[in-house]
């Protein structure tokens, strides 16, 4: 006699995944640090660089005296504006602009590699403690599960970005920093941010495809995440400047969808060929 | 129709093979006893039924459909090698997770049923990470339980339970086959406690199956011995010896005798050499003794 099993569709399997994993998030104590450092970083960044302004300090060993510099503006924490509408009409200055200092590169974009650490975290803890075991023996379809992770570890990733904006508010108000908007208005800001949101898609589908090959080796996953990210890092100030448009928006919207259908079907086909313990 | 067939299974892990053509059956509402030594491809078998790892070749049916087929999966419970839970979570959240995954409808009263089967409904709040070994082991046989499950693979279940939890074990594996239909694979190295419930077994070694009985063929195959005690243990093994094809000494100090000889035949011969039996009884071997002699026989 055959034995019934019960239909699971794809919503229903999908939808019990997402419950699963968003209660996981949720409750893991390592996302508030995550958003705590996040809310964190900005306001001591823009408070402590304020403090140093104009100090001087002197190499003893070349004697070459060095004056910090501070942030002239808040947002210069979340970006940059896009070099055409900066452009100086000095071509000295433009060069002194275009080389690289610390502060351009002390910014909102850096966080991209702590969302790295946030999915490699998450799914490194299913396979270590075996709760990977338990899903994939109930679950054949992966396909569900690579869903979920990338959805969930978006709203994780997007938290701490939001977080890092919002310490950035307080910090330049502490810090008594001007939000003066120079060559961008609130309407790009809001772009710029729904951007650099919609960015985090693109990321997270990489980190999720080394976390899967990784597995239950945390420092692989990070490793293999921080080295493909990288190769992706400096597009980000190009993708996501201040005077964004909803042109980059689409522009990063359409760049999250390829990436994410792409590198989760990668990711689905590892988890099917590979040993899952 | 089979709860699981296997057929010509084999597994490579790089240059090693795991297993090499092993073919198994169990049959719908068996308690499959699955024995072997050490590293013979009992779990990776298992993980195998399990959807964990990929075979290299070969068939595995569950219930005459394919092992990776979506809906029959919700419905295999499995404890292998650990219970696979969050160590910062309280028991009753790892439960609410695996409940969630298997979309079971009123979680709660079943986590509530499945905690009690296993007598740990006092500790569901614990933090997993606190709970001690044998704990742990009932919590996954637990997890393993919820959402009623048609075929239940267990890897070592009763590995850290104490005398209780090990009669639980039984009572509930026995339960679940006897009045639910559920079929269970069980693997284990304490042959002694796997007698007491399995109605099949299938030994494995090296790869390979070989063989599979049922609990009245391991009965029927196990040979009957008779065990005797006299003051002068040594002249009468040599004597013993002399006259039978197989006389051994237990570890309980008795002599073995394992030729089919009436009792009186021993006792008479004994007497006629001057040497008085103090005690005799016939006997036959467990399933322990059974497979320490089969794997003695396939070396």
């Amino acid at each position: 006699m055959e034995k019934k099993f019960e239909r699971n569709t794809f919503g229903k399997r999908l939808t019990t995944m997402l419950k699963v994993d968003f209660r996981r998030m949720f409750t893991m104590r390592f996302l508030y640090i995550m958003v705590a450092v996040c809310l964190v970083i900005p306001i001591l960044i823009l408070v402590m660089t304020t403090m140093m302004e104009g100090t001087v300090s002197v190499n003893p060993q070349t004697g070459v005296e060095t004056v910090a510099e501070s942030f002239d503006n808040a947002w210069q924490l979340i970006g940059t504006v896009s070099s055409g509408a900066s452009e100086p009409a000095d071509p000295a200055s433009a060069t002194a602009e275009a080389s690289v200092d610390m502060l351009s590169m002390c910014n909102l974009n850096m966080l991209y590699f702590a969302v790295a650490v946030l999915v490699c975290v998450f799914v490194a803890d299913d396979f270590r403690s075996g709760y990977a075991k338990n899903l994939f023996t109930v679950r054949a379809a992966k396909t569900d599960y690579v869903i979920s992770k990338t959805l969930v570890c978006f709203v994780g990733g997007a938290l701490m970005i939001l977080a890092f904006f919002g310490g950035t508010m307080l910090g330049g108000a502490i810090a008594g920093l001007p939000f003066a908007m120079e060559g961008f208005d609130v309407g790009n800001l809001v772009m710029c941010m729904l951007s650099k949101l919609l960015v985090v898609l693109v990321f997270v589908p990489i980190y999720l495809t080394m976390s899967v090959i990784g597995k239950q080796k945390l420092w692989l996953s990070m490793v293999l995440s921080f080295m493909t990210g990288m190769l992706l890092f400096m597009m980000i100030p190009m993708l996501t400047p201040l005077d964004a448009t909803i042109m980059n928006v689409l522009l990063c919207l359409i760049g999250s969808g390829l990436i994410s259908v792409g590198l989760g079907a990668v990711s689905n086909q590892i988890l099917k060929k590979t040993s899952l313990v | 129709m089979n709860a699981v067939e296997i057929r010509n299974l084999s597994k490579n892990f790089g240059a090693k093979q795991a297993l090499k053509g092993l073919n198994m059956t169990v049959p719908q509402g068996a308690i499959y006893g699955f024995i072997g030594e050490n590293g013979s491809g009992k779990s990776t078998t298992e993980k195998i039924i399990c959807g964990l790892i990929h075979e290299s070749g070969g068939s595995v049916k569950l219930f005459g459909r394919p092992h990776t087929d979506g809906d029959l999966r919700a419905k295999v419970g499995v404890l292998i090698e650990s219970p696979g839970c969050y160590p910062n979570y309280s028991v009753w959240n790892n439960m609410k997770l695996q409940a969630a995954n298997l979309g079971i409808k009123n979680a709660d009263a079943e986590i509530v049923k499945t905690l009690k089967m296993v007598r740990m409904e006092g500790a569901a709040g614990n933090k997993y990470k606190n709970c001690s070994l044998g704990m742990k082991q009932r919590v996954g046989i637990a997890m393993a339980l919820l959402g009623n499950p048609t075929l239940l693979v267990l890897d070592e279940p009763i590995n850290g339970l104490d005398a209780d939890g090990m009669r639980i074990m039984r009572e509930v594996l026995v339960d679940l086959a006897q009045n639910h239909g559920v079929t269970v694979v069980v693997s284990s190295h304490v042959l002694s406690e796997l007698e007491k419930v399995a109605t099949h077994y299938g030994i494995v070694r090296g790869g390979k199956m070989l063989c599979e009985m049922t609990a009245e063929e391991l009965e029927a195959s196990c040979r009957t011995y008779t065990a005797l005690q006299t003051r002068e243990m040594s002249r009468t093994k040599m004597l013993l010896g002399c006259k039978y094809s197989r006389v051994e000494e237990d570890e309980a100090g008795y002599i073995r005798v394992y030729d089919m000889v009436p009792a009186e035949e021993i006792v008479t011969y004994l007497y006629e050499h001057g040497i008085l039996v103090s005690e005799i009884k016939t006997d036959k071997i467990g399933l322990e003794e059974y497979y320490i002699d089969l794997m003695k026989e396939g070396r």
